[in-house]
């Protein structure tokens, strides 16, 4: 009985047991299958890990790179150039930017907000159809209105607005014409190789008139506090959550007039060590790990999963020789600091030669760039000769500044201070906190001082004019010198492709002689994405769009 | 046994041990030397930061290449006969950074620790001495005693990192930072012993006499309350030490390629993830090690400072004798 009561009592403790296990597993089962079926399926999420989430949705006030990411997806334009395979990673894409004789207006454009675009003759008049029955995420439909509104604030706001409209020449609202519901006109004084550019240009996107002006308010009439934390635009992503320093999250416009993009949800997660972005993307908890380092990069090529591509791009690091500061006042001081650059060694060492030599002063992959005035491979002892020359047989001292936030800069300012002791030139080395360092650089006070920087507009006016017109607020070096100003103003209202090309030859031979920047690198733009993640376009802005990735 | 004798044989009887005159500078060599027998680890202390000191002035001698000089031919080469320990990504040789980086963290230690302690004593002894008489001179101790407190309220790296911010990247900066956030200590230190001299009879003896007030401060209360601040200047040069690596680490110390501990840990820090760790873990070694070998100097003098300890001297050297 007693056997028997514990026979019972053992059969019912196994059957319990047995039962447990057969209901656990039953549940489980479809789980694990379901678990299976979504690994085949491709993830319709994109995430990023990136050094900083967006500061300001408003990018007429900011241009940090999580703001500038955003905006790209955030914002449409008039116009886009035409994508073409990049030669060295075919799978990637990037903007045909090459000037086109068979082309209108010599660019290989495509119609984005806009359907139509005419200029006429003599340059000083641009005409744009939109498409109609685009709608923003407000759901008010694109006019006319909206373009010209969108203009206008560039002329009313102390952000990058005036410079935009003053490259374009365009300095009144009355420039700007409605001519129709769907069409709008510029209207510039002298003709402009750039105004079709600047429609494509990552700084100027279309906004939705009707909701800035209906959140406006008699002291923000221009809507800055609104755009700051949302967007009014034509676009294939709206704000799903922004969090500043931890994530913003985007939602795909189901109504988008290109179709809804593949990613449904972008996750933008702001992580700012890039050893710890590196560890994410190794382990595939991200997509993308933007803005790693260079060595890092290299540690990736043969990891699993993961793939790099290194395009060329808008890029550029140089120093900034202030012209305002002796010795560097004289060229041959200048020339010498180039000729004493160990850029090979940087590139190798530093870049992990994921950047070219910066053999000009304008972008290499922009048009009419050229690189036979370069003349300043690294030579110590022409360097040494050209001191004497100056009247400083015996070296000098002086001081280069550099950014704490970028971790190529120290290890540049330190090879350079090596070889700079060679040549009997004494460089001590001051570190700047990131922070502040853009604070440095805008002063003008440092006789050396690092810069990296890159052109959206792929056209050499607009870089030339940028760095090099003495009137420039980029002009950081305190350049100036009257011929290249005339001939930036000449290439900047000339629209035959040879007579700029002709103009900014000359403009580009004389900066390259004159030395005010000594010249470092080309770093490339680098992707770290998980394998399976298509569609990756390089842009001039140096920027993501997450319309453009699929699985 | 009564419980007289249980004390007698707890403690070692004090006609082991020639009279020392409580509250003097000197202890003595000869105690000095039974402590380090009786306590390897103390020993130890001392011949780590004998070593480094030793190894950092003749690092001119020893290091095969200069500290400041980059060759990038070379950069973040592993550890080998040529690179004994490695070189860092320009291409620096590490053993010769690590080597020449005490001159620069051991001088600032030290310096900015000496001033702290000369300052924290005459200013704690000062407070102390007036602070119970009544008048402008009590006043201004009070005050003293709070400006110390608002001091001590703000985190002490904070602090430094705000100093280094308002007077520049220095040498002399650090060691103005490190000697302006150690004060307190040695203030309150030494007010805490003079609030207890003086009312010694000796002390009341001599202000009877008529000996002025700055007098016997000088003459009978600093030299016998100073004990406690020479145990803490160790165990304070290893926090210095500590703190300068610290402030160069997040970029508030000495200027890149200056050969330093902190720097160059951070300098190789990015290069860890990526498998190159001996740029950052050789001075971080050398680093941790240093601070050991003063916080046992420290340690010793603690207990060569405190009778009570002393008097357990000849038991340890006797349990040392009988593991020999």
């Amino acid at each position: 009985m007693s056997n028997s009561r514990s026979a019972n009592r053992g059969v019912t403790r196994r059957a319990l047991i047995k039962g447990a296990a057969a209901v656990a597993a039953y549940s489980a089962l479809p789980k694990m299958l379901r678990s299976t079926a979504d690994a085949a399926e491709p993830s319709h999420t994109l995430v990023i890990a990136a050094p900083a989430t967006p500061q300001s949705l408003d990018h007429e006030f900011d241009v940090s790179l999580g703001t500038i990411d955003s905006v790209g997806a955030l914002y449409d334009n008039l116009l886009e150039y035409e994508k073409i395979p990049d030669t060295q990673f075919p799978e990637a894409l990037r903007e045909d930017i090459s000037v086109h004789a068979d082309k209108p207006y010599n660019l290989n454009l495509k119609g984005k907000l806009a359907e139509k675009w005419e200029v006429s003759s003599d340059g000083t008049v641009a005409r744009f159809t939109l498409r109609q029955g685009v709608k923003s995420n407000w759901g008010n439909e694109l006019t006319a209105d909206d373009v010209k509104w969108t203009w206008d604030r560039k002329l009313h706001l102390t952000g990058l607005g005036p410079f935009q409209t003053g490259v374009l020449n365009i300095t009144k609202e009355e420039q700007i014409q409605v001519d129709d519901r769907y069409v709008i006109s510029f209207h510039l004084p002298k003709p402009s190789p750039l105004l079709l550019k600047q429609m494509v240009n990552l700084s100027n996107p279309v906004y939705d008139a009707t909701k800035c002006k209906e959140v406006a308010t008699k002291d923000d009439p221009w809507a800055h506090k609104f755009l700051e934390n949302n967007t009014a635009g034509f676009v294939p992503y709206v704000v799903g959550q922004l969090t500043r320093g931890q994530q913003a999250v985007f939602k795909a416009r189901a109504d988008y007039y290109r179709g809804k993009p593949y990613m449904d949800t972008v996750i933008f997660k702001e992580v700012p060590t890039s050893a710890t972005r590196l560890s994410l993307l190794k382990g595939g908890s991200v997509d993308i790990a933007q803005f790693i380092q260079p060595l890092e990069y290299s540690a990736l090529r043969n990891a699993t999963g993961v793939s790099v591509d290194a395009v060329k791009a808008s890029f550029a690091i140089w120093i900034e020789l202030n012209t305002k500061f002796k010795p560097f006042d004289d060229v041959k001081i200048r020339r010498a600091m180039n000729f004493a650059l160990p850029r090979e060694e940087i590139l190798k060492a530093v870049f992990q030669s994921l950047a070219g030599k910066q053999t000009g002063c304008i972008p290499e992959i922009y048009p009419f760039f050229t690189d036979k005035f370069w003349q300043y491979d690294t030579d110590l002892d022409k360097a040494k000769a050209l001191l004497p020359e100056a009247g400083l047989k015996d070296g000098f001292k002086s001081t280069l500044t550099y950014d704490a936030g970028n971790p190529v800069q120290e290890p540049i300012a330190i090879l350079f201070q090596t070889s700079l002791r060679k040549i009997g030139v004494e460089i001590s080395l001051n570190k700047v906190p990131a922070a502040t360092f853009y604070d440095f650089v805008t002063k003008r006070e440092q006789p050396m001082i690092f810069y990296l920087d890159s052109p959206w507009v792929p056209d050499p006016g607009y870089s030339l004019q940028l760095y090099f017109n003495s009137d420039s607020y980029v002009d950081y070096s305190n350049y100036v010198n009257q011929q290249v100003n005339e001939l930036i103003r000449s290439g900047l209202q000339t629209l035959d492709p040879a007579a700029r090309q002709e103009i900014f030859t000359k403009a580009q031979q004389i900066v390259m002689d004159d030395a005010p920047w000594t010249f470092i690198a080309w770093p490339r733009y680098v992707l770290a994405r998980r394998s399976n993640l298509k569609g990756f376009t390089y842009y001039t802005s140096n920027n993501l769009r997450f319309q453009d990735f699929s699985r | 046994m009564t419980f007289s004798d249980r004390n007698r044989l707890s403690t070692v009887p004090e006609v082991e041990f020639p009279p020392i005159r409580q509250g003097k500078l000197v202890f003595g060599f000869r105690y000095l030397a039974r402590l380090l027998r009786a306590h390897p680890g103390y020993a130890a202390g001392y011949a780590i930061v004998l070593a480094v000191t030793l190894i950092s002035i003749a690092a001119q001698v020893i290091a095969p290449y200069s500290p400041v000089t980059a060759d990038a031919t070379v950069y973040l080469q592993p550890p080998s006969l040529s690179h004994l320990f490695g070189t860092d990504s320009t291409g620096m040789d590490v053993f010769s950074r690590v080597i020449f980086a005490p001159r620069i963290d051991l001088v600032i230690a030290i310096v900015g620790t000496f001033i702290s302690a000369t300052i924290g004593t005459l200013v704690g002894a000062w407070v102390g001495y007036f602070q119970a008489k009544s008048g402008i001179q009590s006043f201004v101790s009070n005050a003293i005693m709070r400006a110390a407190d608002v001091l001590q309220a703000f985190p002490v790296f904070v602090f430094a990192i705000a100093l280094v911010a308002v007077f520049g990247q220095s040498v002399a900066s650090l060691v103005f930072a490190i000697a302006f956030v150690n004060i307190p200590i040695y203030l309150r230190l030494v007010r805490s012993q003079v609030l207890r001299i003086r009312d010694m009879r000796y002390v009341e003896a001599a202000y009877v006499l008529g000996i002025p007030d700055l007098v016997i401060v000088a003459r009978h209360i600093i030299p016998n309350g100073i004990a406690p601040v020479l145990a803490q200047l160790s165990v304070n040069i290893g926090w210095s030490i500590l703190l300068t690596s610290g402030l160069s680490f997040v970029g508030a110390g000495v200027r890149a390629p200056t050969p330093e501990w902190g720097s160059m840990i951070a300098m190789g820090f990015p290069n860890v993830m990526t498998g190159q760790w001996w740029p950052s873990v050789f001075p971080g070694l050398a680093l941790a090690l240093t601070v050991y070998g003063f916080a046992l100097i420290g340690a010793s003098i603690e207990f060569l400072a405190d009778p009570r300890r002393r008097r357990t001297l000849s038991a340890l050297e006797r349990k040392a004798a009988i593991q020999a």
